[in-house]
Parts: C-alpha cells; structure tokens; sequence
C-alpha cells in the first residue's frame, strides 16, 4: 500500500513538475528603473555605475534571479529588502567606461545559461532574448575647468588697460 | 582621502585549516570610500568588493551596513542591505551605493555585516564584517567651493562693480573727443 501510494506521489510530482517549472519565466516583465553615474572627479576615483530597478511579472512571479550583461561583463542582480527590487554595480577606470550610452541587458536563470553557452561555443550572443533591458547614459566625467577662471580675469584685465593706454597715446602725438 | 581609501581586508570565517575535503566558501570583503574630496551635500561613494576565495559556492550572502545613520547621510543611490543568492568559487562580486553627508565634520566609517551560508546544506550561517575605511573628514561645502569652483559669479560682480569708475571717465572722454576732436592737418 505504501509503495502504491510512493509511486503516485511520484507520477503526480512528474506532471506537475514542467507546470511549476514553467512558471519560473517572468512574462510580460515591466520594469521601473533608475540611474546612476559617476558625473565628476571629485566624487570617485573610478566610475560607478548604479541602475536600480522594480521588476514587475504579469504572472505574478516574485524573487527571480536576474543576470545582468552591460559593458561586456556578466553579472548577478542583488535582491534589496524591497521585494520585487534589484540593482547592479558597475565600478572601473575612468578609461574603460567612456561616456556613451551603455545597454545592459536582464536575463534570467534559463536565458542566462543559453546565454553563457552561447558565448563558449562562439556562437552569435544576440540569439538569446533578454527578458527587458535599461539604458544606462553616462555623459562623461567633469574634471574642472580647463581655464581658471583668475586668468581670464586677468586677460580682461590687461584688454581694457591696453584699449585706454592705446586712446590716451593718441591724444598727445 | 588616501586614509579612507586604504582597505584592510579582513578574512571572515574563522578557517580552520582542517576542512579541506568538504568545499566551503570563504568570502573576503572589502570596503571603500572612492571620494577624492568628502563633501557635505555631494555624492559619496561606497564600493564593496566580495571574492569568493574558498573552494565551493557562497550561498545567500547577505550584506547590510548600518553604519550610515539616516541623520547624517543621505542615500541618493543604490541600497545598503542587498542580498545575492550564490556566489561561485573563484568569483567576485561588486555593489555600490551613493550617500550624500548631510553635516560636515569627521565621521567614524566602520564595517558592515556579512552573513552566508558556506555550504550547499544551508545548515551553517557564517558571519563577519567587511573592511572600515576609517575616520574620514567631511568637508563643509562653503569651504570647499571656496577653495575650488570656479568663482565665476565672483568675478562677475567685480567686474560690475568696477564699472562705473573705468565706464564714466571713458564716457565723458569719448563725448568731449567727438565734439573737439581736431581733424589732422594735411600737409601739402
């Protein structure tokens, strides 16, 4: 009786098991996002960037773990203590993160594994769909003025001496 | 900003030498200030660096710093208690959070707090801290736009105010030269 009752259990589990399994895709994902980057010198000895971002599935799908590529890199999403909130950082040199629109792109596990697969066999990367992606603009780093603002004072200064001195050396030849 | 940026890291998990034919993960992390200038009211910049230096993965490592209290710095950015559910051997991962200072004055940055679980089981949670880039001073933000912006609106106003002394006497000369000004004379 008791291994009847195993095997139902079991055959249940094994039609039920692409049911739940499907169910970990988010469909239909909308996405709220907000970004950051690093914008002067002073603030970083490196650039950072921060894209922070509520997911919302139509299906309902809470805690997915996400993957990120931007930038050529793969990374993990964190969770946050907000639920359905996540966010990625980006930190490198000045010189490796130009200013410039960068694209990263979500996947989930699933995808994020073809994806993976993808890139060790050679094959094209752009094959696999990224669930959604955010826009990251970094429209560079401030790295104070290139003139100091005494020179140029001192350049007006100089001017309008040399304009009264030149009206004045006209008056009495 | 050196001092702040000086990062001891510090090793978590009291590793006990023995354990090699199980793989366990081992977390060292780091944390650092990135600011060149700490400046009240603008973005400070806190990076935090796990590697994963054992042999297995990290499981639900959670961080959260609780050293910024909410009425000294702001959170502009990304979030202080994160949560990443694996991290694999031999990998590393990097967060971010921008805060700005609210007071300036010297501020004490310690370590934030780690929890994972070291093995697949889930049964034991390990604990420990990240890095504290130390006491680092917080800049008033009068003083150091005194020191470095550009003094733009300054040096309108000088020149507005030297105006009139340099305007009126170039005036009343350029009206008397256009009214008595003599022709020259041509020599023939």
């Amino acid at each position: 009786m008791a291994a009847t009752t195993h095997k139902m259990f079991l055959v249940a589990c094994l039609v039920f098991l692409p049911i739940f399994a499907s169910a970990d895709t988010c469909l239909g994902p909308s996405v709220s996002a907000e970004t950051y980057t690093t914008s002067e010198v002073t603030v970083s000895t490196e650039t950072v960037f921060i894209a922070q971002f509520t997911l919302t599935c139509k299906n309902g799908l809470q805690n997915v773990n996400l993957y990120a590529e931007v930038a050529g890199r793969m990374i993990p999403a964190v969770k946050t203590s907000k639920p359905n909130e996540y966010q990625i950082s980006i930190t490198d040199e000045y010189k490796a993160l130009r200013s410039g629109t960068y694209e990263a792109k979500f996947y989930d596990e699933e995808s994020f594994s073809a994806l993976k697969k993808a890139k060790r066999n050679n094959e094209d990367s752009n094959s696999v769909t990224p669930l959604f992606s955010i826009n990251i603009s970094h429209s560079g780093l401030w790295q104070g003025s290139y003139i100091q603002s005494e020179f140029v004072a001192a350049c007006v200064a100089i001017l309008v001496w040399w304009l009264a001195f030149s009206a004045k050396s006209k008056l009495s030849p | 900003m050196r001092l702040i940026v000086a990062a001891v890291i510090l090793t978590l998990a009291s590793l006990s030498a023995g354990q090699q034919e199980d793989p366990e993960a081992r977390l060292l992390i780091s944390k650092n200030v990135l600011n060149n200038f700490l400046v009240e009211g603008k973005d400070l910049t806190v990076e935090y660096k796990i590697f994963n230096v054992g042999g297995g993965p990290a499981l639900d490592v959670h961080l959260k710093d609780s050293s910024f209290p909410a009425a000294d710095f702001d959170v502009v950015r990304g979030n202080l208690d994160v949560t990443w559910e694996r991290i694999g051997p031999g990998a590393n991962v990097t967060h971010a959070v921008i805060l700005q200072p609210t007071k300036y004055g010297y501020f004490n940055f310690t370590s934030a707090e780690v929890s994972y679980h070291s093995k697949e089981d889930k049964k034991e949670q390990r604990f420990g801290y990240t890095s504290a880039p130390g006491e680092g001073g917080i800049v008033n933000r009068k003083e150091f736009d005194r020191r470095f912006s550009p003094h733009v609106l300054d040096w309108l106003v000088f020149a507005v105010m030297t105006l009139p002394s340099l305007g009126i006497p170039c005036l009343l000369w350029y009206s008397s030269s256009r009214r008595f000004a003599v022709p020259p004379k041509k020599h023939n």
